[in-house]
């Protein structure tokens, strides 16, 4: 890292509507796992104290299955926004994983373990960024799934049988407990805890990161902006 | 007062003297004479104690009693006028079986040793103004005997002197469904306490002879709730507690005694969100000792609490699904049984009473999900498989960032080096 410019070059790395898009997926998620495990831990003082704070056990299912409305709108929209518009099919092509993301993987333990000398070069997005992306994404499509089983439990019990509903029940918590995890160790460190951004990459908030920042942490992507001349 | 009874003395030996020729020829005396003293409200005399004795006998209401009829000589046989202390009256000479069964019961042994303070015929039904227990002015008319039975047994003194049960109990009738019954609606079809405990016959609970020991209450109770009775006289229960298992719930195992109440009143053992605790108490569901004997499975309870019908009802909403949701309640019956509501033939016709589309295709797999391979190996082995997931996902993320925290160093060192 090198010492910081009075007046650093800016690029921007988040649109605007991937700031909203992103915020209000947070609050929602936050929500939704505030009511799940509420049901989940409500044998502890935890699920009793989370079911309390959310006005009974009655409540709390109104308020999770209304922002899991809320989410599928999300997921709808995303997809729509990545599939169709300019930005987004931009975004989808930079995101998207291919075997040189596994490669870069290898690469990085390799040269954090010290048995190569070059650190990958990543894009816009490294293997990182993209395992947050995909893995929520996956992880999102099926506790929805499983979410809309389990919420239309007149429609799931004509035709299913109840090991089935049982082990969606399961698949529907642990999968919440799987993207909590998630988010708390990978999210965290990726965007708070690690050297280059610590304490945050104000970047949610502000759409910018400095051109310093991208040249350090995202090589490729410095060097595309250069030939594209935007820097 | 003792001063007029000494100066009525030679008044009445001279009368006395004077009826002699007929009070001689066995004439008794007749209640106008009796009247002559004992209608004299300040008539009474000193105990040996201290104390003095009202010896007035009010006319009126001996005239309006079941005895008022006959004389007073029916019952104080060794009356004369005038007369020293009279021998106790004997009830029994004309109700022989009530005195059988008083002397055989609890309150009739101890009198029988000469315990005052015990109940004997006059406490419960009065003296010169007994009346038939059918008239409301009876002392132990069916409205007005839980007062009489609570005289002693709301006195703390006597409670505590013979052991007996307390006062929350007694007020617990008080507040009970019946006592309320009885109290707030006078209802005539209430239980008091004979109904249950008997009358001239009564005994404590714990000796095989009373009417309310375990094996006697189902009938007891079913006395007025004969529909009930003959549900629990079929169900598995009811098979067990007439065949002899002491385990087998009777009606107040679930109900309570004194404190009986509404299944809606959310104090009641039976109220919806009461009756998983109540079927699990510890001497029945949860008690793996009991599962075991009777071979019934385990985990009843916990699995039950664990399932979205547990949390919600916990929670407090009543309307979810509690154990006699399911499986009934006077008419409990096993699962092996074709007529079992649990039955795997009847479970989408149950299920189907909350959730109307509840298929057969439902009724696959356990109500009660016990995590364990042999029990429920597909939902054990996904929660297992996640366990293992989450777990080891959390080792690798650590070791990740320990990994990278330790490369960024080495690089920037490097860096460094490079430029000098």
């Amino acid at each position: 890292m090198s010492a910081k410019s009075p007046d650093p070059v800016c690029i921007v790395r988040m649109s605007l509507m991937f700031r909203i898009q992103h915020i209000l997926l947070m609050v929602t998620l936050l929500v939704l796992a505030v009511t799940g495990f509420a049901l989940m831990y409500h044998e502890n003082w935890l699920g009793r104290t989370l079911i309390q704070l959310e006005g009974g056990v009655l409540f709390r299912g109104f308020v999770h299955r209304a922002a899991a409305i809320f989410l599928l709108a999300q997921m709808v929209f995303h997809a729509y926004y990545m599939l169709f518009s300019g930005e987004g099919k931009r975004e989808l092509r930079e995101v998207m994983l291919r075997r040189q993301d596994f490669d870069d993987f290898l690469q990085a333990i390799r040269y954090n373990l010290g048995t190569v000398t070059d650190y990958p070069r990543f894009g816009k997005y490294g293997y990182k960024e993209k395992f947050q992306y995909w893995g929520a994404t996956g992880g999102i499509f099926l506790i929805s799934i499983s979410g809309v089983f389990l919420w239309a439990e007149t429609f799931s019990m004509r035709f299913l049988p109840k090991l089935f509903l049982d082990l969606t029940l399961i698949v529907h918590g642990y999968q919440g407990l799987l993207a909590f995890v998630i988010l708390l160790f990978w999210h965290m460190y990726n965007e708070h805890l690690h050297p280059s951004v610590f304490p945050m990459n104000k970047s949610w908030l502000t759409g910018k990161v400095e051109a310093e920042w991208i040249r350090q942490e995202h090589p490729l992507e410095y060097e595309k902006l250069k030939q594209e001349g935007v820097l | 007062m003792k001063r007029m009874l000494t100066r009525l003395t030679p008044l009445v030996l001279a009368a006395a003297l004077l009826a002699w020729p007929w009070a001689a020829g066995a004439a008794a005396p007749g209640v106008g004479e009796c009247q002559d003293c004992h209608g004299d409200k300040t008539i009474e005399k000193s105990l040996p104690g201290g104390g003095t004795l009202s010896l007035f006998v009010d006319e009126k209401a001996y005239r309006g009693s079941v005895h008022g009829k006959g004389g007073c000589t029916t019952c104080h046989a060794d009356a004369k006028a005038p007369h020293g202390k009279l021998e106790k009256v004997s009830c029994g000479k004309c109700h022989p079986d009530a005195e059988k069964s008083y002397s055989g019961s609890t309150h009739g042994k101890g009198h029988a040793k000469g315990i005052q303070d015990v109940a004997w015929c006059a406490d419960c039904h009065g003296k010169h103004d007994i009346r038939k227990s059918k008239d409301p002015a009876a002392r132990t008319f069916h409205l007005t005997i839980a007062g009489v039975c609570l005289k002693c047994h709301k006195d703390r003194a006597i409670e505590d002197k013979y052991h007996l049960p307390g006062q929350e109990v007694m007020e617990a009738y008080e507040s009970s469904v019946h006592g309320m019954a009885l109290k707030k609606s006078g209802l005539m079809g209430t239980a008091v306490c004979p109904d249950c405990h008997g009358n001239h016959a009564i005994l404590p609970g714990d000796q095989p002879r009373s009417a309310t020991h375990r094996q006697n209450l189902p009938t007891l109770c079913g006395k007025c709730h004969s529909g009930i009775l003959e549900k629990y006289e079929k169900s598995v229960h009811g098979k067990g507690m007439r065949g002899g298992i002491a385990d087998s719930p009777v009606c107040t195992d679930c109900h309570g005694e004194h404190r009986i109440t509404k299944i809606t009143d959310p104090t009641s053992s039976v109220y919806s969100k009461n009756i998983p605790k109540t079927c699990a108490s510890a001497r029945c569901h949860e008690n793996a000792g009991i599962a075991s004997k009777y071979a019934i499975p385990k985990k009843r309870f916990s699995t039950y609490m664990d399932s979205f019908h547990g949390i919600a009802l916990e929670y407090g909403m009543t309307k979810a699904a509690n154990c006699a949701s399911c499986h009934g309640f006077h008419d409990i019956l096993p699962a092996a049984d074709p007529d079992s509501t649990v039955n795997k033939a009847n479970i989408p016709k149950t299920c189907g009473k909350c959730h109307p589309n509840a298929g057969p295709n439902f009724a696959k797999g356990a109500i009660h999900v016990e995590v364990t391979p042999q029990k429920a190996m597909g939902v054990f082995a996904v929660r297992a498989f996640y366990t293992i997931f989450i777990s080891s996902l959390v080792v690798l993320f650590v070791l990740h960032v320990g990994l990278e925290l330790h490369g960024r160093r080495r690089r920037k060192r490097m860096e460094e080096g490079k430029k000098e």
